[in-house]
């Protein structure tokens, strides 16, 4: 049988050849423009400045380090904050005192409402001044109500207190039963044996969970590196408490553990001109604490249906 | 359609997609992020520590001025001032003294200066019993007609406290009334509130919450 003749090849591929020009041509073609758009896509990557370092990625879980790890992890951070601020500061890892639950009482009638304890948190708590995050939220109410639905969060008057109305300062109320700390999924956040609710920032997925949890409003999420001026920076800090946080991490109000858990008051306390902040070791029957809950007309735990029994007291004098 | 025509036409159709998304990615058409406006940094006053008042306690442990408590430098000794009313009973207050504002007390009966100042001796103050108290002691003297904020007071729960929560490791440091109250109007002064929270979304209407089912 004849064999037919093979058609003629306009473009005969030499079987030494593995590609022709035209082929090669037309596949780096398609092969830079992928690769240009690949680069194109990844830019934003450059912006990124905060890449976890190796000693970070594998950082261990802060109730599995042991003191020689923290040690090392407390170097680690005091380098990135002088690498940052140029400051050096003064990193400790504070421990839970025996023997003392911390309880915060605010008095209703004293409260004239002008937000100092707002900012003196942020100055000594190294929160972001901008974007703005701020542990504290100062609630005006009309007297005779308490529908903190309906408060005013943005108050502007030439003076305070105003006529007709009360102030409720709301933070972190570190509740007995803290719903923000079951819903963690990396148990990145959890109840200490003073009371405190901390969070380890460095453990931290931001997910926001926490966030949705609280009937409070009491966390704070980074969304973006937090900008705070070098004269403003306080260097006296607490691994769980005001070193600097991240962009994507949760943040919340912790009682000042860099100053409660060396014995001292919480900032906000100290710079209440009207002294209508009290704070001290519930266990202690002498304490200013034990004597308010005692003696004092105490109102609420705030939102006490949701059974989250606050560490967090309002009074009245009367 | 012969398969090498088709073979061009997708390859070229493929580079033309990658290159459109290449511009498009760096153009940042979707995702600019918007500019933060600026934010003023809070002023330090705010976050000053310092009591409304500083009390003669606080002067005489600061070695300052407390000439205004040298009474017998204009007044005579062993001869006390007489008090001068208007026809309303109210003090007239003169005017070596036009800095008190004689506001303490709700009804303007406590109009006499010799119901705290004592009158045989100007530098020490006296309560209704006939006690003389110090100027440095004068919660003493407050604490004789508001007793139960007195208490409230030594337990800590009235008035200003810093320093340290536990005594072991260091002292609380407690204001006196004086620091905050001026004697002669104790009603505390209003002051100007430090700014508000700035939301990276500003908020341009009050949101009434829609009412309950």
């Amino acid at each position: 049988m004849p064999v037919p003749a093979p058609s003629p090849n306009p473009n005969p591929v030499p079987p030494d050849a593995g590609m022709s020009r035209r082929n090669f041509l037309r596949t780096s073609a398609v092969v830079t423009a992928g690769l240009a758009a690949l680069a194109a896509s990844l830019k934003p990557l450059l912006e990124m400045n905060d890449f976890p370092t190796m000693e970070r990625f594998l950082q261990k879980y802060y109730k599995e380090m042991t003191p020689e790890d923290m040690a090392k992890v407390i170097k680690r951070i005091e380098a990135e904050v002088e690498k940052q601020y140029g400051i050096r500061p003064h990193v400790r890892d504070l421990k839970p005192m025996d023997g003392v639950e911390f309880v915060y009482c605010l008095n209703l009638t004293r409260c004239i409402g002008c937000r100092k304890c707002v900012h003196a948190c942020v100055a000594e708590n190294n929160q972001s001044r901008n974007p703005e995050i701020q542990y504290i939220r100062v609630l005006r109410l009309p007297h005779g109500s308490l529908d903190i639905e309906k408060a005013e969060h943005f108050y502007a008057p030439e003076s305070v207190p105003e006529k007709g109305y009360f102030y409720m300062p709301v933070q972190c109320q570190q509740c007995k039963n803290p719903p923000c700390v079951k819903v963690c999924p990396v148990h990145a956040t959890w109840q200490e044996t003073d009371g405190i609710t901390v969070i380890d920032y460095d453990w931290c997925i931001g997910c926001r969970y926490c966030e949705a949890a609280c009937p409070y409003w009491a966390r704070r999420f980074n969304f973006t590196k937090p900008s705070i001026p070098k004269e403003r920076l306080n260097p006296d800090m607490a691994y769980l408490g005001n070193r600097p946080r991240r962009q994507g991490v949760m943040e919340k109000c912790h009682f000042c553990i860099q100053r409660t858990r060396v014995g001292r008051y919480p900032a906000c306390l100290e710079v209440c001109p009207a002294g209508a902040r009290k704070f001290g070791n519930i266990l202690d029957p002498n304490s200013e604490v034990s004597y308010i809950l005692k003696n004092k007309r105490v109102f609420i735990q705030l939102k006490e249906e949701m059974g989250t029994s606050p560490r967090f007291f309002y009074y009245f004098d009367v | 359609m012969n398969p090498q025509t088709r073979t061009t036409l997708v390859l070229t159709g493929l580079s033309a997609a990658f290159l459109a998304l290449a511009v498009l990615f760096l153009s940042n058409l979707s995702g600019r992020p918007v500019p933060l406006p600026p934010i003023p940094l809070v002023d330090t006053n705010f976050l000053s520590t310092a009591t409304v008042r500083r009390s003669y306690a606080d002067l005489e442990r600061a070695h300052e001025d407390l000439s205004d408590f040298d009474c017998y430098a204009c007044h005579e000794k062993g001869k006390p001032p007489p008090l001068r009313y208007d026809t309303n009973q109210n003090l007239i207050v003169p005017k070596e003294h036009s800095d008190i504002v004689m506001g303490h007390g709700s009804h303007g009966r406590n109009n006499n200066c010799f119901n705290c100042h004592d009158e045989t001796n100007l530098e020490l103050l006296q309560t209704r019993d006939g006690r003389q108290v110090k100027f440095s002691d004068s919660p003493l003297l407050c604490g004789s007609c508001h007793g139960p904020t007195y208490r409230d007071w030594e337990a800590g729960a009235h008035g200003r406290i810093s320093g340290y929560w536990d005594h072991s490791l260091g002292a609380a440091e407690r204001k006196m009334c004086v620091n905050c109250h001026n004697p002669h109007s104790p009603h505390f002064p209003s002051r100007q509130p430090a700014p508000g929270p700035h939301p990276l979304r500003p908020i341009t209407a009050s949101v009434e919450p829609a009412p309950y089912h």
